[in-house]
């Protein structure tokens, strides 16, 4: 018999990942539009690209966790169809962006 | 040491993309006797993935500078100022994909048709991110062969 639903950590931590994705993407560029906020990046760990990678993890984290607690701790209600498109559509946002960004800037 | 480094990287990226081809292919034929592993495919690429992002996150931040140097003064500036400044960003999206990996495949493939779908999704794009990672390598490693050979004997 087909059960189409899926754990409440599965949902959360999909539209956590789809979200600091795009996040990930937004950084690059604001690091490297913006001399201040690269330098306190590399301030932050000694090395812009730890204290990027800190941040985007730490918001994966923080997002998940945050996401499953709603509705009562039984996460967010949403098709697991609808879940697959949302993770999709981020990463490939977030990708996209980045390589885009860099034909861009270069 | 630093060629170990190097090595490892390439070969844990390389043993996150098998992995991930093998779960493909598994999760769709996916029933109840290859659910565990399936889960253990998954857990075996985000673990490889990390080692793969760890190794070469140390080698980037320690040992990257002098390489990039060379590269910048070599014929293949751009095997920088695209292919690393590129690969060093979406491999983090990279590293998300692979620690979802075992989190989506904890559910019941074997009867879930969407579940099924969402591992589907996650794993074909952690197998086409890391072959871009490791094409995106050969490129940096290329940009320093072309530095290394343009130099004045």
């Amino acid at each position: 018999m087909e059960n189409n639903a899926v754990s409440k950590n599965t949902t959360s931590f999909g539209l956590s990942l789809a979200l600091c994705a795009v996040a990930n993407a937004l950084l690059v560029i604001a690091k490297e539009t913006s001399r201040s906020v690269a330098n306190r990046m590399q301030k932050a760990t000694g090395h812009h690209w730890v204290t990027h990678v800190a941040i985007v993890l730490v918001l994966f984290g923080l997002f998940g966790w945050s996401f499953a607690r709603l509705n009562g701790g039984q996460g967010p209600k949403i098709p697991v169809n609808r879940l697959t498109g949302i993770v999709f559509s981020g990463a490939v946002a977030g990708v996209l962006i980045v390589l885009a960004f860099y034909v861009l800037a270069g | 040491m630093k060629e170990v480094l190097l090595l490892s990287h390439v070969l844990f990226g390389v043993g996150c993309l098998l992995t991930t081809t093998w779960l493909f292919v598994d999760v769709l034929n996916a029933h109840e006797g290859n659910l565990a592993r399936i889960r253990w495919l998954s857990r075996a690429a985000a673990v490889f993935l990390w080692l793969a992002f760890v190794i070469g996150g140390y080698w980037y931040v320690v040992d990257y500078k002098a390489d990039k140097d060379v590269i910048l003064k070599g014929p293949w500036p751009l095997a920088h100022n695209y292919f690393m400044e590129t690969k060093e960003h979406f491999v983090i999206t990279l590293l998300l994909l692979a620690t979802y990996l075992p989190i989506a495949a904890s559910n019941n493939l074997a009867v879930n048709r969407d579940a099924r779908r969402l591992v589907l999704c996650v794993a074909a794009l952690v197998a086409v991110l890391a072959l871009m990672a490791e094409g995106h390598g050969a490129i940096i490693s290329m940009g320093v062969k072309m530095g290394l050979l343009a130099k004045p004997i």
